[in-house]
Order: C-alpha cells, then structure tokens, then sequence
C-alpha cells in the first residue's frame, strides 16, 4: 500500500513538470466547473434562511413565555417556560453551525451556547442585579445553559417555582437573558434575510475568501470543535483521559443526547443537501476517492455508523458518562472517523485549505 | 525487491521528464539542495530553530514520577496520580507544576494510533494508573514482608531489595518501561514523525515559502520533527546538538538509554549513529522542501526505535529465564518485569512496511496474559519465555540469541 502511494505521488511529480499549466492550489482540482453558485443559493435559500426563520419563531416564543412567567410566576407559566426552553435549545442546534457572517461578528454561538455555566458568578449577578450581558467575560453567564441552571438546576418544579417565583431578581435575570437570545437571533436572521444572503451567494470564487472556502472551514470545524469535542469529547476526557461529566450540555435538564443527536441530523443534513446540491453532490461530481472507496459514500457511511452507535447512549450523556464512559469515547471515535473524512479528504478533494489547526503541539 | 521496484520507477520518472526541455531533474516546488550538517544545528536568520522544550518538560515529568515509586514513606497513590495528569501542583521543581502540559495527556495519544481509538487509549491510560495504585496500595502495605507466590512484599536480588506483587511482577519496573513505549515511542513514530501531523493543513507551503509560526524562527513542520527529536534526545543531561556524545554516559533512563544498551551490543552496533543521522538528514530534507527524503527517515527511524524495543523485550526475557533455571528469583523477577515493560511497549512500534506495530495487540495482549496467568512470574516456565521471545524475534528479523 505504501509501495503504491509512493508510486503515484512520484508518477504526478513527474506528469506535473511536463505539464506547463500552473496548478497553484497544490493537487486540487484545477478544471472543477461545480456550479458553487447553485449550491451557495441551496444552502441560503434552502437550509439556513428557513433554519434562522424556524429558530427565530422558537426565541420569540422563549422571550415571551419568561415574560409570562415574570408577570405571573405560577406553576402553568413554569412549566411552560421550561418546555419552550426544550424547544428552543433543540431548535438552536440547526442553526449553530452556521457561524458565518453576522453570527460570526457577534459571536453569536458564544452568546447562546457556552457551557458550562459559571454558577456562582451568574448568582452573584443575579443578587447584585447589575449586568452587561454584551461582554465577552458573561458568556457564561448567559445563553441556554443560564437558562439550563435556572430551569433545572434547583431540583424538582415545585423547588423551582419557589426559589424563582416571588424573586425579582430572578425573573429580571429570565427575562433578560430570554430577551437577548431572541434579540441576537432576530440580528442574525435579519442579515440574511437582508443584503448578506446576497454577498454569501455571489463569492462564488475559489480561493480562501472565497464563500465555499470560508463556509466549509466553518463548517468542518463545528463539526470537530463543538459537536465532537463539545458534546462528546469535553464530558467524556477523550482527549485529556479526564472525564467531566459537569462539562456536558444541558447539564440539569438531561437532554444531552436529543441536542447531540439534533445537531448531528442537521450536520448530516446539510452535507446530503436536501433540496439542492451540497457536499454530497459535489464530491460525487469531483469523483473523489480515498484508497480505491467512493469518498461520499465513506462519509455517509460514517454518519451512519455514528447514529447506530448513539442508540447505546443514554438520554444523559452526563449519566453516561459516570456509568460507562466506555460508551461515550466510542462515541468520540466514530465522530473523530468523520472528522478525519471531512477536515483531511474532503477539504483536499474541493482544494480548500484548513484555516485552523489541531494538534497540540508542545 | 523492494529497492528494484523503486529504481524501476524513478528510471521510468526520469525518462518521462525528458518530454520537458527546460529540465531534466526532478525539481519539487520549494525544494533546494539538502545540507545534512555534522551536528543536529539549524538556524534561520542565525536564530536556531531547533526548539523541544515541551519534550524536556514531559522528561523531567517522568523522570520524577518513576524516582518516587519506592519513595514508600513520602510518597502516596494521590500523590503519583496528581503527578502523572499534572493536576495539585504535585512536583518537587516548581517550574513543572506551572506547565500545562502532563504525562497522562500524552500516553497513547498519537494520531496514527489512537485519534479514532480513544477506548484502547483510556484504558492504556488506566493500566498506567493500575501500577501506580498497586505500588502505593498493595506493594507499599507489605514493604517489609517477604514476597511470595500470590503476596506481594520483598524479594533479594543480591543485596538489592526488590518490591513485588503478588505475581512477582515490579510494578514500578513495569509502569516505567511500558512509558518508553506508551509515551516516547508512539509521540514520535506515530505522532510527530507521521505525514498526518508533519502535513496537517498548509504545513508543506508554509514550511516552502519560511513561513514560521508566531514569533518563532521555526516552520510549523520543522518543529514537529523537533519534537519526536526531543522525546528521544530532550533529557538535560544529552547535549542538544550532538546526543550520541553521552550515549550510554546520560542520565536518561528511557528510550535513549535503551537504544544506546542496544547499540552496545555488538550485534546491533551502528544503530545510534544511523538513528541520528537520520534525525539529521531528515530535518534538513525538510529544510529543503524534499518531503520524499524526509519520509525516507522517517522509514528509518520507526524501523531502529521498534527494534530497540523488541531487543530489549528478548534480551530481558532471556535474562529472566537463566536466572529463573538458577533459581535466582529476585534478579528473575526484576528482569521479567522489565521485559514485562517492554513487552507492553511493543503496542507501539510501527513497521514502516504495515504502518502498523510488528506485532498484533492480540499477540501482545497473549504474551502478558502469558506471563501474568496464575501466580505470574513464580509459575512460568522456560518454555514460554523462549516461545514469546522467538516470536518476537521473528517478527523483527533478529535471532534470540542476538538480543
């Protein structure tokens, strides 16, 4: 096998110094005529504007129901607080790879989603009643998982609605934090709704700054930071050989594996492209191939492999991991088997550099 | 066969480029003439770029893990825990406390072998922290009770004392030799010396057109193979640029130990200088943009850093079956744990034809469940230990007898 890829690497050596065409993007595919505009327009027009739009729905519905709640704080209006949090959290697991754009420059997914939460300076902020939940240093503070703590962290509903119910400093701190999620959201979705739908569409070209570059690197590296390590690899010690189980999402509402499972479909949804063209498609069009194997077909295969192994996953990954955290770094290996698929053959295959890297190097 | 085949292709490469006028050498991109410089010196700018601090770090890390295990009155299983993860500020020198860096993070941890197989890596990492746990517990409870088969204690090896459990296995012997592989060997064969890292992302460009990371004088690629350089050569007491000077004089007593133990044996004489010369001439490949010379050595080096392992796997063996047929058990026991240790670290070997260890986990896994069953090391026979090091042998191309 070696033998082999030394042969070939050596044979386009040489075809390459007879060839006078000047191939600058190092091995990749010079004479690819994907239409990237067909497929930037599915993935706007088809997946992230409708995604934005169903999740704005949802923060809009979460804003209200906290302001609900603050105005008659009783066990109905908690309840259905908590239920409209679910939704919303699931919900948010569409969008959160599309970190691209306004997203990117509000740093939109650290507002929502950083975990896990800074109990005891979100309490301290929250007696003090003084906060600015736009600074970097509140990231913790905020987002789902405040909302998390607040919804769950105090025990059963009856416990909840105690500590919570006649507080005002309490449902100021709901409603604020409900308020901001909605309000970044709207932001975001605006933008795309607006002129940068547009922008993303036209950057057709294929360089660095092009969109396909930028999304794609965006989009690999969700896949390898946050859902991979985030879900998956932080709680269980996969990559220290320390497990945290404090580290997983949604740590007091236990519906780790719903929001890991969510965000995997839409990832895999996105890359089958749905409606339109996308990843799949493209790297059917390019004939990409690793060691002889369809590369769509490996990947697919792969997504496959990961959703049957999740089925041996408890609802908690938090649980999961204190009982057999076996299961979880099993886990981590089938997303890390996609990963390598994604971040090394895919990104080689459509040309485009990885503009972050990942091994730590001392 | 091997060599024929290759020549065949580059004759046949050469005779394809003559339908080029301009130029009859394969002229990679990037690539300039390679300078393989007397010593392991390289410089950019008169800045040496040559930098395995962190290697040094993990070293010295070791070092003081492995001191303490027979520290019985200062010591404690928390305590040796806290300092193979880093974690309690748990180490006498202050400046390894305030790293970040630690032991545990990278045992097992190569991305060849364990990016997508974190289960095995976690429980390697486990097995690691069962020595320690048995040395402080079970070893340390019956430090002054003589060993015998099925309890742990005291055995004499001369005027040694040597402390067993109750399988007369070391554990401390075993957690330190086992790290030679766990740690060194698959850092630098199967991490730093791996396309994989030293191509990750732009690393071939950047390392083409000097452009080196933030602030540093180094190319990202010419660093990671400074860093498989420092696991083998980064103890203080080997100076940097020309290590074999203090072979089998340093205080090492990991991988560089070995592998000069092993290149004084006659049979395997040369191996440092060729492990060295291949550190060198593959750094400068890199220097120079020939990434085909630089894997070459890497070929090399996985093939000499393997077989130190093996040889010492055998040689330990084989130490421990003449004192076993003197009935000298304690120098026995100290030599099967050894070989125990190296036995482990076979794991991690590569064989530059497979791209995998000499040696199956399966096989390995027998060989120590072998040596382990029933009473351990006061019930295994001759027989055994000849089979496991002639099957190891075999693996490596080398005789018992020359181990």
């Amino acid at each position: 096998m070696i033998r082999i890829s030394r042969i070939l690497v050596l044979a386009t050596l040489v075809f390459a110094a007879c060839s006078t065409e000047d191939d600058s993007n190092g091995g990749g595919n010079s004479n690819d005529n994907f239409d990237r505009g067909a497929m930037l327009a599915n993935w706007a027009d088809n997946v992230i504007v409708p995604s934005f739009e169903n999740f704005q729905s949802e923060t809009q519905k979460l804003e209200a129901a906290a302001k609900n709640f603050a105005a008659n704080p009783e066990m109905s209006e908690l309840e259905a607080l908590r239920a409209q949090y679910e939704d919303a959290y699931l919900e948010f697991q569409t969008v959160s790879m599309f970190q691209i754009g306004k997203a990117e420059e509000l740093n939109y997914r650290n507002f929502l989603n950083t975990y896990p939460v800074n109990e005891s300076s979100l309490e301290s902020k929250i007696a003090s009643g003084e906060y600015n939940l736009s600074l970097p240093s509140s990231f913790t503070e905020q987002g789902f998982p405040a909302l998390d703590y607040l919804l769950y962290g105090y025990g059963s509903a009856e416990a909840t609605l105690e500590k919570l119910g006649g507080n005002e400093n309490y449902s100021n701190y709901l409603v604020a934090i409900s308020e901001r999620i909605n309000a970044l959201t709207s932001e975001v979705t605006a933008s795309w709704q607006g002129d940068f739908r547009d922008t993303f569409v036209n950057n057709t070209g294929s360089s660095s700054t092009g969109s396909v570059d930028r999304f794609t690197n965006d989009y690999v590296m969700y896949f390898e930071k946050i859902l991979r390590s985030g879900k998956i690899g932080y709680p269980s010690g996969a990559l220290t050989g320390t497990p945290s189980p404090g580290n997983a999402e949604a740590l007091y509402a236990g519906i780790s594996k719903e929001l890991y499972l969510k965000a995997f479909n839409s990832f895999e949804d996105f890359y089958k492209g749905k409606t339109g063209p996308s990843y799949s498609q493209y790297l059917d069009y390019l004939g990409s191939m690793k060691d002889g194997s369809d590369l769509d077909a490996l990947i697919r295969d792969q997504f496959e492999a990961i959703k049957a192994q999740s089925a041996d996953l408890n609802n908690n990954l938090k649980s999961q991991v204190e009982s057999d955290n076996t299961k979880m770094l099993t886990a981590f290996d089938e997303l890390q088997k996609a990963v390598i698929l994604l971040k090394v053959d895919m990104m080689q295959s459509l040309s485009t550099s990885v503009d972050y890297v990942d091994s730590d190097g001392d | 066969m091997r060599k024929l085949f290759y020549s065949a292709m580059i004759f046949g490469g050469l005779s394809l480029v003559s339908c080029s006028n301009d130029d009859d050498n394969i002229q990679v991109p990037g690539e300039n003439e390679v300078v393989v410089p007397a010593n392991y010196t390289f410089e950019r700018d008169n800045s040496s770029t040559v930098y395995y601090g962190g290697q040094t770090t993990r070293l010295e890390m070791s070092k003081e893990i492995t001191s303490n295990f027979l520290n019985f009155d200062g010591a404690t299983e928390e305590m040796l825990l806290n300092m193979f993860a880093n974690e309690n500020s748990p180490f006498e020198n202050a400046e390894l406390n305030e790293s970040s860096k630690s032991v545990k993070s990278k045992v097992a941890a190569s991305n060849l072998y364990f990016s997508t197989n974190t289960v095995e890596s976690s429980e390697i990492r486990n097995d690691f922290e069962s020595w320690i746990a048995e040395q402080m517990t079970t070893v340390k409870a019956n430090k002054d009770e003589l060993a015998e088969a099925g309890k742990a204690g005291q055995i004499a090896q001369g005027t040694t004392a040597r402390y067993v459990n109750g399988k007369g296995l070391e554990p401390n012997q075993a957690f330190a030799k086992s790290l030679i592989g766990g740690l060194l060997v698959d850092q630098i064969l199967n991490n730093y010396l791996s396309q994989a890292v030293l191509d990750e992302g732009d690393n071939r460009m950047n390392n083409e057109n000097d452009v080196t990371e933030e602030g540093k004088a180094y190319t990202t690629m010419e660093h990671k193979w400074d860093e498989a350089y420092g696991y083998l050569y980064g103890d203080p007491s080997i100076p940097a640029n020309d290590p074999n000077s203090m072979l089998n004089e340093s205080d090492d007593n990991l991988l560089f130990n070995y592998l000069g133990r092993v290149d004084a044996d006659e049979d395997f004489a040369g191996i440092a200088e060729s492990t060295y010369e291949a550190f060198k001439t593959g750094r400068a490949a890199i220097v120079a943009g020939d990434y085909e010379l630089r894997d070459e050595q890497v070929e090399i080096i996985r093939e000499n850093l393997s077989k130190v392992i093996a040889v010492r796997a055998v040689h330990y063996l084989q130490g421990g079956k003449d004192a076993l047929n003197n009935q000298e058990y304690g120098a026995a026991f100290h030599e099967l744990s050894e070989g125990f240790g190296f036995i482990y670290s076979l794991r991690f070997t590569h064989n530059p034809e497979t791209g995998a260890p000499y040696l199956s986990k399966t096989q390995i896994d027998a060989y120590k469940q072998a040596l382990l069953d029933g009473n351990g090391f006061w019930d295994v026979t001759p027989e055994t230990l000849d089979s496991i090091s002639e099957e190891i042998a075999a693996a490596f191309g080398f005789a018992v007898s020359e181990a």
